[in-house]
């Protein structure tokens, strides 16, 4: 929103500089993002008198010109066509900032430098209005009128001496969307009063009653419509000062009655419109709601179709403007206009904002209805918008005002205890000090008793309802920046402290094991989004097909993460990720929490080589067992032995050679290699493998709580065994058998190699363990443990038809 | 003089370090120590210097030279003796085998800081989850249906009722209808925003907000908490200012601005030459939040603060894309 220092000045007299009233007005929450002081804005831009035009000796199209800017005569070299001597124009200086480059397709600024032109010399350049950013002509220089006098400063020639502030104003603070609105906030910072000029009209003997009929149907909506008719209208452009002011604050002039509308608008935060009386049929105003359907074409051009919520005006016949949005083309002002409608009304802020949102159309007018719009404005709104057009066209203004207020707002009061304003604030004001401080705010104690005041807020500061928003206000006024800063205070340790959370352990222990944390998007395009489930979560309104559909798994984020690295020259990836996926528990998404499922996953991925090439060891490529390994320790380490990996027989397109992980009893997740015909899908043609955990069952089997288990007293004692089985055979079952013979003096086992080759004959693998007996008791003796070792060997060989192999 | 006869310690300190063989030392001695050296340089010098001066630079001198002489003689020792050894045939400057290195993502590393920093202070973490309700996300924390500050989080919509979290201040509201005050929670979690994705706006990003309701809490207070934060996290010097701002689910509520850390406040590109950066929201828990939780607003006020995680990594690491954040690239992760 723009503001203009030269008009606030018309409401509040202001001694402040522009920088520090943007600071003081920040400092009490009316943030200023900058401001742009106009007087500054066309230094090293002089008006300049054409003394002579030569042609240039070297190029047909450009003229060599002698140009007086007050103090020298300059040369400058012109390629405009209608540059001819004893023209005042506009001159830029060297050094000058040219707003606007014809020549560059975005029209983006650029320095002047001294230039050298088809081998002359040019001091200066002849500007466009499009270069001065004054307007879109672009073919010719602007010429000045012939009274500019050379040398004079171009702001200056302009009459430029404003400075426009931009202003971000909260969503609360509709108030603040108008001139009159940041005056009263300077009355807050400075103590000075700020006030609405008085409306004056010369009203005619005609009761504008008779001419006019207006009626509100849905009250609710329409809080208030307040209006004036005017006759004898000539519609012409406004006066030059007021396109120029509303040209400051961003509005195009239209005519002097839309103008003044607009101008009103900006001064007092009540949006207005102007009806074409003519076009009313029966001259009469009809609030009420459209037809569910109906169709009704606004004055941007554009046809809208209405619902049975959408508040209308209508006059006796049919709709003639949305309220408090957009008037319609049908009653517009235009050129054979003579008499004038005036509507000035208030309109409830939601029902603007449904229908705004509705038709997407947002206007100067909705956002300020959608905000709240001061009850008590419209009246002084409409005449104020009356005098002008009186003033400017010498219009007849009927006697009166229509003003038709069903339900007339009382004043509100607001009660605010001393005691509790400093207990929220940890200040120590004194009730008169608070009284003093929403003086500024033109909130006036309309009772107290010793503790307590109650407050009469202005009607335009509708957002002030109840105690925190005095309070609130009492801080602003007072400043944030003297209330204390404390730097000590009470911490209640009645409660214990969660600290520990198994998501950091696993972070610092995967870092530990030298993976690399990614974080990817948990919004998906639907081929990622469904890759790894059926159902997905979608969203209804997508900003992107890239962004719709919510991660039903870690997986499709790592794959892409690798594509890029890959593409990159990164292979050897050694990845996690800690996130949430989302899923539909039933079929259909639903209005309650409980449609859906989402749960925090780990994601592990390995890919390409285990090591990177290096001297003295072989570098290999990653394979499953790499990776098992891996989730193994972390397991390990986590859930001690609550885990196990189940193996599938059946591998699916999506992952080959999977495990499933159980810790608990329960499924948590599953490890395997990605698909080639996945993989492929992302541009990878190496093996890539990954494992996809759910963390809430690793919470599960997290064991915190550890109680020693004393150290043995005697030496364990270790045997190698190898047996010969078929390559069928599976390690877990004859790891199994060892197991169940070796029962509890059996504290190790471990696979140490495996071998397949000529020397055991084809169809034959050998496997090679490493056993390690722990007795507790006592020591053991050799034969004690060569019959242990006799039992295992028989029971293996018995039930997995296996040789024991001499080693 | 007693300049150049430091100047000429500390060349020497330096040069006799650096010799890695009895050669390279030799050279440092004649450098220094022979006759025509730079220390017999500064006692020629000495000649030249007012009487008055002269016990004391004799004395500065004189130990230099014995310190250098010194240094020398332990060098010397040191660079034979390893060279007397005999040779091994181990080539001792072969690169160790490399090991991969783990790293925590930049913005975990972020957050954690700033975990670590409230946990200090007596706050625990708390999550929730990231599909919501309407209620959570927008009703509990005080924003009326079809008002406008809606508007100020443009919303991911699920189903009626069912959104993408906007902030993470609905675990707020959860967190306190789990327990009664006192209650010091901090809430670290991915939120979205419907918007256009470019450089610098992405449709998620992370929040940390915090949470402090008990007896007695004040606005004095919730600036005496984000200042000591501010000083832990961006160093004892920055300078901060608080301005009125407003969120529906606080009152009054404080937008937080630190003096810019790289510029210290002269005006720079990252501060968009205003010489501040708004760091975090914050403001004093409306009373209608803590109503909808069933808590006594006339006994207990709080105050909560939130801030994106994202654009304090920007800051800190001069990351100008956010889209770097999860593209992933293994490079720019082993920065961190
Ligand atoms: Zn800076």
């Amino acid at each position: 929103m723009k503001i203009s220092h030269n008009w606030l000045k018309e409401y509040i007299n202001i001694s402040l500089k522009p920088a520090t009233l943007a600071e003081n007005l920040s400092k009490v929450g009316l943030e200023v993002g900058g401001y742009e002081d106009l007087a500054v804005k066309y230094e090293m831009f002089v008006v300049g008198e054409v003394l002579e035009r030569a042609k240039h000796p070297n190029a047909d199209r450009l003229s060599l010109c002698k140009v007086n800017v007050g103090s020298e005569v300059l040369d400058i070299v012109c390629g405009a066509p209608n540059v001819t001597a004893g023209q005042k124009v506009p001159i830029a200086l060297v050094g000058a900032t040219i707003p606007r480059n014809q020549h560059d397709p975005e029209g983006k600024s650029f320095a002047l430098e001294r230039a050298h032109i088809r081998g002359i010399q040019s001091n200066g350049m002849i500007c466009s209005a499009y270069e001065l950013g004054l307007g879109d002509d672009a073919d010719g220089i602007l010429v000045l009128k012939q009274s500019a006098k050379p040398g004079t400063p171009f702001s200056k020639f302009l009459g430029l001496s404003d400075v426009l502030y931009d202003m971000e104003v909260t969503a609360n603070r509709g108030d603040w969307l108008s001139h009159i609105g940041v005056a009263r906030e300077i009355q807050m910072i400075t103590g000075k009063k700020a006030s609405l000029p008085r409306a004056r009209i010369k009203e005619s003997a005609t009761l504008a009653k008779k001419h006019a009929a207006i009626r509100i149907l849905d009250k609710q909506k329409c809080r208030r419509y307040s209006s004036r008719v005017l006759k004898n209208v000539k519609l012409r452009p406004s006066p030059q000062w007021m396109q120029d002011r509303l040209q400051s604050v961003g509005l195009r002039p239209i005519n002097n009655i839309v103008d003044v509308t607009n101008y009103v608008l900006m001064e007092t935060g009540q949006p207005l419109h102007a009806f074409d009386y003519d076009t009313l049929a029966g001259h009469a105003i009809v609030v009420k709601c459209a037809e569910e359907g109906e169709k009704f074409t606004t004055l941007d051009g554009k046809e809208r179709i209405l619902r049975s919520d959408t508040l209308m005006i209508c006059d006796g016949e049919k709709p003639v403007a949305i309220a408090g949005v957009m008037g319609g083309a049908n009653t517009e002002i235009s050129e054979g206009t003579t008499t004038v409608l005036i509507e000035s009304a208030n309109f409830d802020p939601s029902s603007v904002r449904r229908t705004s949102k509705y038709l997407g159309l947002s206007t100067d007018a909705s956002q300020r209805f959608e905000r709240g719009v001061d009850i008590e404005m419209t009246l002084y709104a409409a005449n104020r918008a009356a005098e002008l057009i009186q003033e400017f066209t010498g219009a007849e203004v009927l006697k009166g005002s229509i003003d038709i207020y069903p339900k007339k707002a009382r004043p509100t009061f607001v009660s605010l205890r001393v005691k509790r304003t400093n207990k929220v604030l940890g200040t120590s004001l004194s009730k008169q000090e608070i009284i003093s401080l929403l003086g500024r705010l033109e909130l006036t104690p309309a009772a107290q008793t010793k503790e307590t005041v109650k407050f009469r807020v202005p009607s335009f500061r509708y957002d002030i309802v109840e105690e925190i928003d005095l309070i609130e206000e009492v801080a602003r006024a007072y400043g944030y920046d003297n209330i204390e800063t404390k730097t000590r205070m009470t911490v209640d340790f009645s409660k214990p402290l969660r600290t520990n959370s198994l998501q950091d352990e696993i972070r610092n222990y995967m870092i530990g094991a030298g993976f690399n944390e990614v974080l990817t998007y948990s919004l998906q395009d639907r081929m990622k989004g469904h890759l790894m489930a059926d159902k997905a979560v979608e969203v209804l309104n997508p900003v992107s097909a890239e962004a719709s559909v919510l991660r039903t798994s870690l997986v499709p984020g790592a794959l892409t993460v690798v594509q890029h690295n890959r593409s990159h020259g990164q292979r050897d990836l050694r990845l996690f990720e800690i996130g949430s996926v989302f899923g539909l528990r039933g079929e259909q998404p639903g209005s309650t929490l409980d449609a859906y499922v989402e749960e925090e996953r780990l994601l592990v991925l390995l890919s390409g080589n285990v090591i990177s090439a290096q001297y003295g060891s072989e570098h290999r490529a990653t394979d499953l067992f790499d990776l098992k390994g891996e989730v193994q320790a972390l397991l390990s380490k986590f859930c001690l032995d609550k885990y196990r990996f189940i193996y599938y027989d059946s591998a699916s397109a999506l992952i080959e050679s999977a495990l499933a992980v159980e810790i608990n009893g329960t499924y948590a997740g599953f490890l395997g290699e990605v698909g080639k015909s996945i993989a492929q899908g992302f541009d990878i043609d190496g093996a890539l493998f990954v494992c996809e955990l759910r963390v809430a069952d690793l919470q599960g089997g997290w064991t915190t709580e550890k109680k020693l288990i004393p150290l043995p007293r005697f030496p364990s004692v270790r045997r190698d065994l190898a047996f010969v089985v078929n390559t069928g055979m599976q390690h877990e079952t004859v790891a199994r058998a060892i197991r169940e013979a070796g029962g509890t003096l059996l504290t190790n086992l471990v696979l140490f190699d495996l071998y397949a080759g000529d020397q055991i004959g084809a169809g034959n693998k050998s496997l090679a363990y490493s056993l390690e007996f722990q007795p507790l008791d006592r020591t053991l003796t050799d034969r004690e443990i060569d019959a242990e070792v006799l039992r295992i060997v028989k029971h293996v060989e018995a039930t997995c038809n296996a040789k024991l192999r001499a080693l | 003089m007693t300049e150049k006869i430091n100047q000429v310690r500390v060349a020497f300190d330096i040069e006799v370090s650096k010799a890695v063989n009895v050669d390279e030392l030799e050279q440092v001695r004649v450098k220094f120590l022979s006759r025509n050296g730079a220390i017999a340089q500064l006692f020629e010098d000495m000649k030249s210097v007012p009487v008055s001066e002269k016990p004391a630079l004799g004395k500065l001198l004189n130990a230099l030279k014995n310190d250098a002489q010194v240094a020398f003689d332990e060098r010397k020792k040191t660079l034979s003796q390893s060279q007397e050894k005999p040779t091994s045939s181990i080539d001792l400057t072969l690169p160790g085998r490399p090991k991969p290195i783990g790293t925590k993502h930049p913005l975990t590393q972020t957050m954690d800081e700033i975990k670590k920093i409230f946990m200090t202070m007596g706050f625990s973490v708390a999550t929730g989850p990231e599909i919501e309700t309407d209620y959570y996300n927008f009703g509990a924390l005080n924003f009326p249906p079809e008002h406008p500050a809606r508007d100020m989080q443009d919303t991911f919509f699920i189903a009626k009722d069912v959104l993408l979290r906007t902030h993470t201040s609905p675990v707020q509201i959860r967190t306190m209808e789990q327990q009664k005050p006192p209650v010091r929670e901090i809430m670290p979690g991915r939120v979205y925003r419907n918007e256009a994705v470019s450089a610098r706006s992405l449709v998620s990003f992370h929040q940390i907000e915090g949470l402090c309701v008990d007896r007695g809490v004040t606005f004095s207070d919730l600036k005496g908490t984000l200042v000591a934060f501010a000083h832990q996290f961006y160093g004892k010097d920055v300078r901060f200012k608080f301005r009125p701002t407003f969120f529906p689910f606080t009152e009054p509520s404080a937008d937080m601005y630190i003096s810019c850390f790289l510029c210290k406040g002269k005006g720079c590109r990252m501060c968009k030459f205003v010489g501040w950066l708004e760091i975090m929201g914050s403001g004093m828990v409306h009373p209608h939040v803590l109503q909808n939780v069933g808590y006594d607003t006339e006994e207990y006020t709080g105050f909560a603060f939130g801030m994106g995680i994202e654009r304090i990594a920007c800051l800190r690491y001069g990351v100008d894309d956010l889209r770097l954040f999860y593209e992933n690239d293994v490079r720019f992760l082993q920065q961190f």
